[in-house]
Formats: C-alpha cells, structure tokens, sequence
C-alpha cells in the first residue's frame, strides 16, 4: 500500500464506462426481456385462445361463415353425454388422491421419522416415475394385473376368480395412485424434514409413546403438504390421459382426456365445436386448480421461513412394527413398480407371456427385431430423440431467459413473464395438441402449413408442457446467487446482458445442465400433444406404441417401452457421471 | 473529483415510503458518512446513488453529470463508480486478478495497461502476492480489501461503501477502519460511507449524515453531532445518553421529574412550564471525590451508586437518581453507596420532550418506589 498513484483530479474519468448501443433507443436489455415476454405469450396463447374461439363458433373454425353463440355447450352437455364423463372424472380424481394419500403419508412419515430397515434404500426407490412414464407403467399394470396379465391369470387359477378388475374407475385410479404416490411422498417428506425435531423430543420427554407422538405431534405438521400435493395429484389426474385411455377406453369409461380423445380422433366427423367447449371448461376446471396450489405453495413457504433452524431429528423406534412397515413398503414399490415393470421387459423378450406355458420356453428377439426392421418404428425412436434432444435445449434456453427475465431483472412485466412460464402447467397435453392444430390453422406467413407434420410442432407442443419444469429447476438456483453479485457487476459497467454472460452463466452452469436433463427426460416420456399433432411422418414411441397397442401387438410394445427406460437410465446415468467428473474438475481447479 | 449532490431524494416499495425528501451535497474528497439504525433507508440510499434502485422522485447529481432527475435515469453502469458490498460480492469464479480484470475489460482498457492498473490497485491494498488466488482462499479481511481494489481499479469518481467492516471481527474491525482512512485520506476520493456503527462513524468520517426512519435528521461533523445532536434521538444513537424529563421553571432552568431537584441548563428559548427533556452523556457526569466541594456555578445531584462495571480503561456506574437510573463514567474505581455528582450547565441537552426513548427502555431506566 505504498505505490499511490497521484490522485486524478479533474474532469474526464480515466476509464470510462463503455456505451451500449440502444437499438432504437430500445436498451440490448429492454429488447431482449420484451423478447422473452412476447415469445412466452405467443406459445402460451397459441394453444389457448383458438381453443375459446372453437368453443364459441357453429362450425370448425377454418370454415369461413361461422357464428359466435354457446350453442355448443348446450350440444355438450345434452347429446355429448359431458356430465357423465364429469363425474366420471370427479370420481377418478377423488379416488386417485385418496388412495395416493393412504399410500405416501405413512410412507413418508415411516421412512423419514422412524428406524426403518432400509430406510436409504426406499427413499432412493421413491424416484421411479422420473424413469418411466405413465403410459409404461399402464402397460405393465395390463400386462400383470389385466383381465388376462401374467399374475391374474395365475391367481384366477388359484382361486377360481379374479377378485379385482384393473378395467373400472377404481381400477383405474389405484394404478395412478401408485405412479402419483412418490409426489405426495416428496412433499411429505421435506416437510418432515425440515420441521423442528424438538417438539417431538418435548412430547418424548413428557412421556409419550411413539405412536401418541406420531398422532399428535407428527401428523398435524403434515397438515399443509398433504393439502398442497392433493391439489396436485387432483389436478394431474384431471388432465392424465395414459391410464384412462388403456383402461378405460375397452369398456367405455370415459373421462375428460378421453372424451376428447374419443371425439376429436376416433370419430370420422369430428364435432369441432363440442370439442372446443369441453376443451374450454377443463382449462378452466385445471387453471383454477393449478391458481390454487401457485396459493398455497406461497403461504406454505410462508410457513416454513417462519420456523427457522431445523435441528436433527431423531429417529422414532416402532419396535416389531417397523418390520411390517418395511414389508408394507416393500409390497408397494414391488408389485406396483417392479412387478408390473419387470415383467414387461421380460414380456419383450417372449413370444407368449402367460403363467400357463413356462415363458422361458418362448424366449425370442423377435419383438425387437420387428421394431428394428421396419423403418416407421425405427423412425419413431429417432423422432423421440430428436425431439427430446433439440426440445431439451431450446426449453432450458428460455426457462433459463425466462428465470433471469422474472427474478433477477427491474423489468416492469417481470411477473407476468414468470406467470406465462408456469401456465402450462394448466394445459392438459391433449388439449395443447388440439389447440396448437387449430392455430396451425390460423397461423400467419403460411406459418401453418411450414409448421404442420413437421418435428418442429411436436418440439412446441412438448416444449410448452416441460416448460414449468425447466423454469421451476433453474429458479431455485438463481435465488440462491447473491444479488450483491449481479449489483458489483452493474456497478463495474457491466449492462444486464454483460452480468449474465460475464458473471451468471457460469455460476448456472451446473444449474442449466440440471435442466438440459430434467427436461430431456420429461420430453422423451412426453406423447399426449402427439395423439393430435403427430403425422405419419413424425411418430414418437408413445404415440407408436399406441398404435402397436391398439393393434394388439403387445410384444412390440413391451419392446419399445423397453427401449424407451433403457434409453432414460444411459441417458441420465452417462449425464451424472459427465456432471460428477466436472465437479471433480472444478475443484481441482480451486 | 466530483461533489456528489442529492436533492429530494424520495423511495418507496409499494406504499412503504422508505426515504422521505433527503437531500444533501458531499464535497469534493470527502469522506461522507450515512448513518442510523437498522432499516433506516441508508443502504437504499446508497443504492439510488449507484443506480440500483430507482428513486420515486428527487435528483442525483455527481460532477456536471445528472444521475437521476425527473425523466432521466442513467442505469448503474453508465456511472462510472465504485462500490464495495457488505457481502463483498467477489465473483467466485474468478481469481483475484480475474476479479479486478473484469471491470477493465468491459473497459476494453488494452492488456498490458490492465496488468499494470491491476498490480497498482493490488499493491494500493497489499495484496499483491494474492493476485491468483480465488476468493474462497481469502480470508475475510483479505476478501475486504480485494473487493476495495475491485473498487478502484479503474479509478471511478466516488467510492460508496455499504458496511464494508461489518463483517469482520473486532479487532480486524479497528486495524482496517484506521487502514481505510489512511487510503481514503491518501486517494483523495470523494466517499460515501454507510454504517450503523456510531464509533466506526465518528472516527471516519469528515461529515455524518444521520438517518433515522427513512428521514435525515442532521449532517454534520463528527464534534457537531456527538456534542450537539439535534434531537434527542440522535443523541440516543450517536453515543450513550442519560435522558432525565422535567419542567422548564425559567429561561436557564429545569426542575427534574425523578428527583424533584431544579438544575441550570444553558440558555434556550422554551417558557416556563414547558415539558422537557434533559439529555447529558455519562462522561459529563462527574463523580465529585469525597471531601472535595463543587464550584459554585455547577449543579450538584446526589444518587446512589447501585452497580458498578470495569470495562478497561475506565469504570462504568450505573446510579439511582430519584427513581431514575443513570449512568455515569469515571477512571475511579470502587465506588459506592451515595455520591455527589457535578454537572456544568453547558454539559446538559435540551429537547421538547417526545418519546425520545422507547417504551421498553424508559422502563428499564425508571426504577418502583
Ligand atoms: N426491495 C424492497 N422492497 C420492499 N421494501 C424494501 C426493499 N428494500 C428495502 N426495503 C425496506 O426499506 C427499508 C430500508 O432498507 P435499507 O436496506 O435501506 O436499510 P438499512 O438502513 O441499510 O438497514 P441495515 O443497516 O439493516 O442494512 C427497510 O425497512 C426495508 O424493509
Ligand atoms: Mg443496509
């Protein structure tokens, strides 16, 4: 601290700032956060607003002459049955949520709080439905539960009966209940967690057992989680279509996926205008559910803050109990994931899958032979990876605008940029695929026609719908970067776009490629916008092994359902291995 | 280097006025310091300079250069200023040297004038052996003064610092304040300082600002303000206090409430019977030594001595006076039971009485009888 250069008095700074070029008087900021904004609200209302067009006008709206009235909900609600498939769908919902609640509750409560054998071990086994998707596991459910699935024709043999039918509204809802399950199971389990030990040690030192603890002190803190993820686990079975459509279609149980899936695909004469207005009113049925978990998450977390320092729980001691809880632990994730999985990716491998004939006589590469013989399916992988790869990228890209749009800038609709980002959440995958085929129709430039039978469709309609998972898994990380940091970059001269480049991108590296996975993933499971928008041409596995299954070719579809895990499990266990090497980097670096 | 005036400076958060109409002008090379109490708008006011938040109305100015003013807003980075975080905001992924290059790089100053900036601001803070080191190596003290010299590198026209000491711990505290004053007096740049730490102000600053609830309650030099504060908060704030309420009984004196007993206070303008309080620090009041008589213009209290506290270099009483406490300070050890104290007249504060202090604390001081 010797070496002072003179101090420089007088006018010019020695270095001066840089000066950003304004385009248009627009700063490069300003440009690109309006950018953000507009392009979120075009995807967003692109699906939306054609759909409450339709659902008001006499007649498809590409047809020139059509007249604005509500003609078509009355024709819904008389001659389209709707309220049958209302209630239908009530009844779906309010089971499913029930029975996921009976099995993730206790679940959570045994695995977090008490001495559980294996207790790391079920924690782990929760994130299954990460790997596979709801229409896999429909099909594994039918391939051993249905009315002619490996164990039900071996227990029909037994007893002499089947005691349960897969194919009926509780049918139905158990199956999804086992894949909605390890939702409520999370939630649950941060918020044990998180919560404060000591009341529990309190209740222990006044005298109280484990199961009075348990009662009374355990269970009223899982009061908000359990209200949070019911909304969730309704407002995901509302808009679900995989199991209805496996399980339901066959005997005519049908509800709002399906009905639109019926309508708008199966009939020769689409009723257009009947399928915009049952479009409009489930939109309307999940944005209010949807609105009221954005609520309560608010004042959940609101809670939470207020509780401050957890301390380390202490494990409870069910004594003998804890035996038949791990067993009943065990039988969940057994039969209602392994069982059903496994045993697809077994009935891949043979010819004939039934307890009848040993199905290890049968053993056969045929059913992937087929699928790599005939180009359309070979096709159909690739489409799934194309999309999936190039979807990943581009919804990470805008998740990660998005995030820095909404948290981290002064832009004036910075809030509304996170509102658009999370939206999809709203919109059932089906009804994105209706919508964005009647925009299709709308579009301008000759947009429509460039757009339609292309990947690039499914790329929109599957990037919408990974859109909130994208934001919602870089968010987290940006607001864990101080301000303080983007604020010294400003202050050094750096613009909004500079503090990115120079300063965040690379805290949010590892964030980004959270994302890159998270949403690779999520597109590879994702099909139902596809059921609309997919042609001939541009084929995914799932909606491929939907016509596979609708053809009774379920060998090929225990195949490519097979393919479809094994590529997850390479793709995300090569991406933690890549991650983890690069973290080792990074700190032989530092 | 620039004065920096603040005129009107008005903020809110939704209707949480925040600052209310602050204005002030730091001159040229001066050390300017903005303190008060948590929460009082200081770090908001800081910021409104720098750009990073957005004033609701007022201006800025710094040099000929207009900041902010109805219709303009030039964003933080056209400023051209320095400025070190509480958090120091070190980019962590940065070396030292990467740290302090960034700044000039944006700067497009050319490479070789960057190393040589860079080792210059380095040497300005003593770090020059640390230059490729990354932050997480450094310790706080060192981090500090890294982000100082992030600060300076391109020598930017006014340094605002937000707490820059407060995370250090005490004795580093001491060693880096005297340090900062030393590069501060030698650079001759105009700086503007935040703290709630009163001593940290004193001892740094060529003026002090003191906020308090979103407003500014006076500016002044260090003497000024410890030994006249305009308000009985301030004096709460900057220093300890004993505050005693009274009546005013004449232009030159007050009869006080605890203990029934009229004392002469200088001159002020308030007519008999007027509510007041008096406000007197504890160095001022002085324990007379037994056997000794007070002169004859002084006043003269007796208290009981009820606790006592070494702290060093001096002794800490605290004493009944009627049914208040109050404290004294002394170098005299041992004292005890009743003892006589002597205050000048000159020594005592007057203000109109409001709720100088809060509630809890009045009840602290005032002891049942
Ligand atoms: N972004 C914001 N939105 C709403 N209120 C805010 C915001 N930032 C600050 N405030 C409020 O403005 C007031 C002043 O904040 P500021 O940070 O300027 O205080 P401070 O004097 O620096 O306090 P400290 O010594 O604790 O840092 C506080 O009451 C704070 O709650
Ligand atoms: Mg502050």
């Amino acid at each position: 601290m010797t070496t002072l250069s003179p101090p420089r008095r007088g006018s010019a700074p020695a270095h001066p700032p840089p000066r950003y070029r304004r385009p248009l008087g627009l700063t490069r900021e300003s440009w690109l956060q309006y950018g953000v904004l507009l392009l979120l609200a075009v995807l967003v209302l692109a699906p939306v607003v054609p759909t409450l067009y339709q659902s008001f006008l006499d007649r498809p709206l590409y047809e020139a002459g059509g007249v604005l009235g509500a003609g078509n909900y009355v024709r819904l609600f008389t001659e389209a049955g709707f309220g049958r498939v209302v209630l239908n769908t009530a009844l779906f919902a309010g089971l499913t949520t029930v029975l996921s609640l009976l099995i993730a509750v206790p679940m959570a409560v045994i695995v977090v709080r008490t001495k559980l054998p294996g207790g790391r071990v079920f924690a782990a086994a929760m994130q299954w439905p990460f790997f596979i998707s709801s229409l896999i596991l429909g099909f594994g459910w039918i391939t051993m539960y249905g009315p002619a699935g490996f164990v039900s024709v071996e227990v029909r043999r037994v007893l002499g009966f089947l005691p349960w039918d897969l194919y009926t509204i509780p049918g139905m809802a158990l199956t999804e209940a086992v894949a909605l399950a390890p939702i409520v199971y999370t939630f649950c389990a941060n918020a044990l967690r998180q919560s404060d030990a000591s009341l529990e040690a309190a209740a222990q030192v006044c005298g109280a057992g484990p199961l009075r603890v348990l009662r009374s002190v355990i269970l009223p803190l899982l009061r908000p989680p359990v209200v949070y993820s019911s909304i969730l686990v309704i407002s995901m079975s509302v808009e679900t279509l995989s199991v209805p459509l496996l399980f339901g279609q066959p005997v005519g149980i049908d509800v709002f996926s399906t009905f639109l899936y019926r309508n708008g695909l199966q009939s020769i004469n689409p009723d257009y205008g009947v399928l915009g207005a049952a479009s409009a009113i489930i939109l309307v049925v999940t944005i209010t559910l949807v609105a009221l978990q954005a609520k309560l998450l608010k004042n959940a977390q609101r809670f939470v803050s207020v509780r401050g320092k957890a301390t380390r729980p202490r494990p409870l001691d069910l004594g003998w109990l804890k035996w038949i809880s791990a067993a009943a632990i065990a039988f969940y994730v057994v039969m209602g994931a392994l069982i059903p999985i496994g045993g697809l990716v077994f009935r891949s491998f043979t010819q004939v899958f039934t307890p009848l004939q040993s199905p290890f006589k049968s053993l056969t590469g045929d059913n992937y032979e087929r699928i790599f013989t005939y180009p359309v399916y070979v096709q159909s992988i690739v489409n799934s990876l194309l999309v999936a790869a190039i979807g990943a990228v581009l919804v990470s890209v805008l998740s990660l605008a998005a995030v820095m749009v909404a948290r981290r800038s002064s832009f004036r609709f910075g809030r509304a940029v996170e509102y658009l980002a999370l939206a999809p959440q709203a919109m059932p995958g089906i009804i994105v695929g209706i919508g964005l085929f009647w925009a299709l129709a709308f579009a301008p430039f000759g947009l429509g026609s460039l757009l339609q039978g292309t990947l690039w469709v499914l790329i929109i309609g599957f990037g919408l719908r990974a859109l909130p998972s994208g934001f919602g898994s870089i968010s987290p990380s940006i607001m864990q970067i101080g301000r303080e940091l983007d604020n010294a970059a400003r202050v050094s001269g750096a613009d909004w776009v500079r503090t990115f480049t120079r300063i965040l991108a690379a805290l949010l590296r590892p964030a980004f490629a959270g994302a890159l996975i998270l949403t690779f993933v999520t597109l590879l499971k994702e099909y139902s916008p596809a059921v609309f928008l997919a042609s001939a041409d541009t084929n995914i596995i799932g909606t491929t092994m939907l016509e596979l299954w609708v053809q009774g070719n379920t060998g090929s579809v225990a195949a490519l359902a097979s393919l479809q895990i094994a590529i997850t499990a390479t793709f995300v266990g090569l991406a933690g291995l890549l991650l983890k090497g690069r973290h080792q980097k990074a700190d032989d670096n530092a | 280097m620039p004065e920096v005036k603040v005129a009107h400076l008005s903020k809110r958060f939704g209707d949480n006025a925040v600052l209310r109409d602050i204005s002030f002008t730091i001159a040229d090379g001066e050390f300017f310091t903005l303190l008060g109490p948590s929460g009082c708008g200081k770090s908001t006011t800081l910021a409104c300079i720098a750009g990073l938040e957005q004033p609701t109305s007022g201006s800025i100015a710094v040099g000929a250069a207009t900041f902010v003013d109805a219709g303009t807003f030039v964003p933080p980075e056209g400023r051209n200023l320095g400025m070190v975080f509480q958090s120091y905001a070190l980019w962590p992924h940065m070396t030292v040297a990467q740290n302090l290059a960034m700044p000039l790089k944006i700067r497009k100053v050319d490479r070789r004038e960057q190393d040589t900036l860079i080792t210059e601001a380095l040497g300005k803070v003593g770090l020059a052996e640390l230059r490729d080191r990354y932050p997480h190596q450094l310790s706080g003290g060192q981090q500090q003064r890294v982000a100082l010299a992030r600060a300076l590198v391109y020598s930017p026209g006014v340094l605002l610092l937000d707490e820059p000491l407060s995370n250090l711990d005490a004795k580093l505290r001491d060693q880096a304040r005297a340090w900062l004053k030393r590069l501060q007096t030698e650079l001759g740049i105009t700086t503007v300082y935040v703290t709630h730490d009163q001593e940290e102000a004193l001892a740094l600053s060529d003026r002090i600002a003191v906020m308090s609830k979103g407003d500014m309650v006076q500016i002044g030099a260090p003497e000024e303000i410890y030994e006249r504060p305009a308000t009985a908060e301030v004096a709460a704030f900057v220093g300890r206090c004993n505050f005693l309420t009274g009546t005013a009984t004449g232009p030159r004196e007050v009869r006080l409430d605890c203990t029934g007993q009229a004392v002469a206070v200088p001159g002020t303008a308030v007519t008999a019977g007027t509510r007041v309080t008096v406000a007197i620090r504890p160095e001022r009041l002085e324990i007379l030594p037994p056997g000794r008589t007070a002169p004859a213009d002084v006043n003269v209290l007796t208290a009981q001595v009820l606790t006592s506290s070494y702290v060093g270099a001096r002794h800490e009483y605290d004493l009944r006076l009627g049914d208040h406490v109050s404290e004294a300070e002394t170098s005299r050890p041992g004292l005890a039971g009743e003892v006589t104290l002597v205050a000048e007249p000159a020594a005592f504060l007057l203000y109109p009485t409001t709720d100088a202090l809060p509630q809890d604390v009045e009840a602290l001081i005032t002891i049942a009888q």
